[in-house]
């Protein structure tokens, strides 16, 4: 092993263009493919990242303007979800089907102030479901309970990044101050988790306090339940028919209106994101592929006129005794070495270019009209990845090598001898 | 039987127009022996050889290397007799460019597995015997010709081979050096008894050997005993 080692170093360093001709193929092939990969994975994170908020596992009703004419009502008329909604919703019909029921109002921007310091929020009241449905992990404190609600307290449970705008020593220390919204004083009952940083989150008030204070209707906005059942997208769009049918039906709206009832689906939603994740992960692989590829049939084309170009020195080889698998080997072991070093050094630069990636478009926000994302979330590529990559690169070295190896060896001294 | 035993050897080249080179070649060569192979340019010698170094594989007859047939070998069989059994001596001395005069002599031991430290030791000690211990680390085309040659003479020997081939070895170097080339073959075979064959187009060249075999639009010809070295005179002129 170490005299192969010994021959190839003296080949190599007789080689030199050749072996950076090489060697730049496979450090291009794989410096895009990590640096794609890389990207592509900077991008499903800022992806799932900016999603998850809005898209939670939940169906989302509330009353839209209709669009069609419909039992001797005009269009554009207003539909208003009411009390009969919410049964029809918590009823039979539905049992085992739908799960949690929460009533929502509808958010209103709001500035917290504590002690000089603000922060912007979207206000809504809620029902204590609300916790359930829109999956909040609490990170201190409670959420919102039935007594709350009885009660029509001015309590608000507020988010890990609000609570550290307005009391960044201790967020904790939150709870149990007063803060304002506006005009009116809030008590914090609880911080909740959550992984952003910089966009208005929601901060939930008791849905009775919310009517008391800014709505003096007994309307209700938006009713939000999970459900079981459903799992395609498909049946999932069979249930969402059959459930806006029967809202339909109560309020005179036309069956074939595409408005009138509005319905947000987080799990088609969800499904559907998934689905564009898994193809553009699929896209890059293939990418990424494909530029290897490229690297090994390049590294083939090179490592054929290397060995076109030492035919002579093949034949000398053979005229003194080196069998055809001590040709084969030295030709393989050659391009491995070659293909390993120089993947190596691509691999290095593709992860020092997701850095830079990371610290230059991965912390730019981009303006999306009511917020800014993150175009690229963490853009790298796991340590396995990168092992998986080498492994690949030997493997590609060994496949650029077995063609011209074999090439080599088969040619007879004799004709390897006269070659010039 | 003798060390080398070709019977009715025929050899034709097959690319465009066949060419049928030796037409029924009958030689043997004893243990021990010096001999030349002379003709003119194209007459076959070349290819002769070739085939006596399992260079190049023959048509039709039959060749006997120190009692085996030779037919048919293997890449592996042929790469191996030629690695323990003959040392080959090139007229434009095929060293390999990239590696030093040193690395050159060591790489037939290279391929029987010997290991480095020893294979060194033996290069070096074979390279003294030439002369040319203070070129060790140099690479041939740092070399004048002669120097070349005896690296050449060097890669050939360290195997311990009972036969040397040497075709032309002395067409690409000056009537001084060539003496020096063929006194040097000369010492080799009468002091280690390695049995040498030289082809050449010279008649200088095989006055030196003992032997000289003449070869004729592929067939052998006369065969001159030359023991005392005066068939041309006794000088290599140029
Ligand atoms: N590989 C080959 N293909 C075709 N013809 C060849 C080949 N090698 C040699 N010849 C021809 O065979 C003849 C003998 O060649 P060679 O043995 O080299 O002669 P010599 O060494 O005596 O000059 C020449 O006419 C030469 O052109
Ligand atoms: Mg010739």
């Amino acid at each position: 092993m170490r005299e192969l080692f010994h021959e190839i170093a003296s080949s190599i360093r007789q080689n030199k263009l050749r072996t950076a001709l090489t060697g730049f193929a496979v450090s291009w092939g794989i410096f895009l493919l990590i640096a794609l990969l890389g990207a592509g994975n900077g991008l499903m994170n800022s992806f799932s990242g900016n999603m998850e908020q809005y898209v939670s596992q939940t169906v989302t009703v509330s009353g839209w303007r209709t669009s069609k004419p419909y039992a001797g009502y005009k269009e554009n008329r207003n539909i208003q979800l009411d009390q009969r909604d919410l049964n029809y919703t918590e009823g039979p019909e539905w049992e085992g089907v739908i799960g949690n029921v929460s009533v929502a109002t509808s958010s209103q921007s709001v500035k917290l102030t504590l002690e000089g310091r603000n922060v912007n929020g979207w206000m809504r009241g809620v029902m204590p479901d609300f916790q359930e449905t829109e999956k909040l992990q609490m990170s201190a404190g409670r959420f919102l309970n039935v007594d709350d609600i009885k009660g029509r307290r001015k309590v608000i449970v507020v988010s890990r990044s609000q609570a550290k705008e307005l009391s960044p020593r201790n967020p904790e220390a939150l709870i149990g101050q007063w803060i304002s919204a506006g005009s009116v004083a809030f008590r914090v009952v609880g911080i909740y988790h959550t992984d952003e940083q910089d966009f208005r989150q929601t901060c939930p008030i008791p849905y009775s306090t919310y009517k008391g204070i800014y709505d003096h209707t007994d309307k209700i906005e938006d009713i939000s339940f999970t459900v079981n059942g459903p799992s395609t997208l498909k049946e999932h769009q069979d249930f969402e028919d059959s459930y806006t049918g029967a809202l339909k039906r109560m309020h005179d709206i036309a069956p074939d209106d595409r408005r009138g009832i509005w319905v947000r689906n987080g799990y088609t939603d969800n499904l559907e994101m998934s689905n564009a994740s898994r193809i553009l992960s699929l896209a890059m692989w293939i990418l990424g592929l494909l530029t290897l590829v490229s690297g090994i049939v390049g590294v083939s084309n090179i490592m054929l006129i290397t060995v076109k170009e030492r035919t002579h020195e093949f034949g000398i080889r053979k005229a003194i005794g080196a069998k055809p698998h001590n040709i084969l080997s030295l030709i393989i072991a050659e391009s491995v070495t070659i293909t390993a070093i120089f993947g190596y050094v691509g691999m290095f630069l593709g992860m020092i270019a997701c850095e830079v990636l990371d610290k230059t478009v991965g912390q730019r926000g981009v303006n999306i009209g009511f917020e800014e994302i993150r175009m690229l979330v963490n853009p790298s590529v796991g340590l396995d990845v990168a092992l998986e990559a080498t492994l690949l690169l030997i493997v590609a070295g060994t496949l650029a090598g077995i063609i011209p190896a074999w090439k080599a060896a088969k040619v007879k001294p004799i004709e390897a001898l006269r070659a010039e | 039987m003798a060390l080398i035993e070709l019977k009715d050897i025929n050899k034709t080249y097959n690319n465009g127009q066949p060419l049928h080179v030796l037409k029924g070649i009958n030689l043997s060569i004893e243990r021990g022996e010096f001999v030349s192979i002379m003709g003119a340019s194209g007459s076959g010698k070349s290819t002769l050889l070739n085939i006596l170094g399992i260079l190049d594989n023959y048509d039709t007859g039959t060749y006997h290397l120190d009692g085996k047939l030779i037919k048919d070998l293997t890449e592996k069989q042929a790469a191996d007799y030629r690695n323990r059994m003959i040392g080959f001596v090139f007229q434009s001395f095929n060293l390999i460019s990239f590696k030093t005069a040193l690395e050159n002599v060591e790489l037939p031991l290279y391929y029987q597995g010997v290991p480095r430290r020893k294979r060194q030791e033996m290069a070096m000690e074979y390279l003294e015997k030439m002369g040319l211990t203070p070129w060790a680390t140099h690479f041939p085309n740092e070399m004048s010709g002669g120097q070349k040659q005896r690296v050449a003479i060097a890669r050939a020997l360290i195997t311990k081979p009972q036969i040397i081939l040497a075709d032309e070895p002395t067409g690409a170097l000056d009537s001084k050096t060539s003496v020096e080339v063929m006194q040097l073959l000369k010492q080799l075979n009468q002091q280690d008894g390695i049995t040498i064959i030289v082809v050449t187009h010279e008649g200088g060249v095989a006055n030196e050997t003992d032997k000289i075999i003449h070869i004729k639009d592929g067939i052998i010809g006369e065969i001159e005993e030359n023991t005392r070295h005066t068939a041309w005179g006794g000088t290599i002129i140029k």
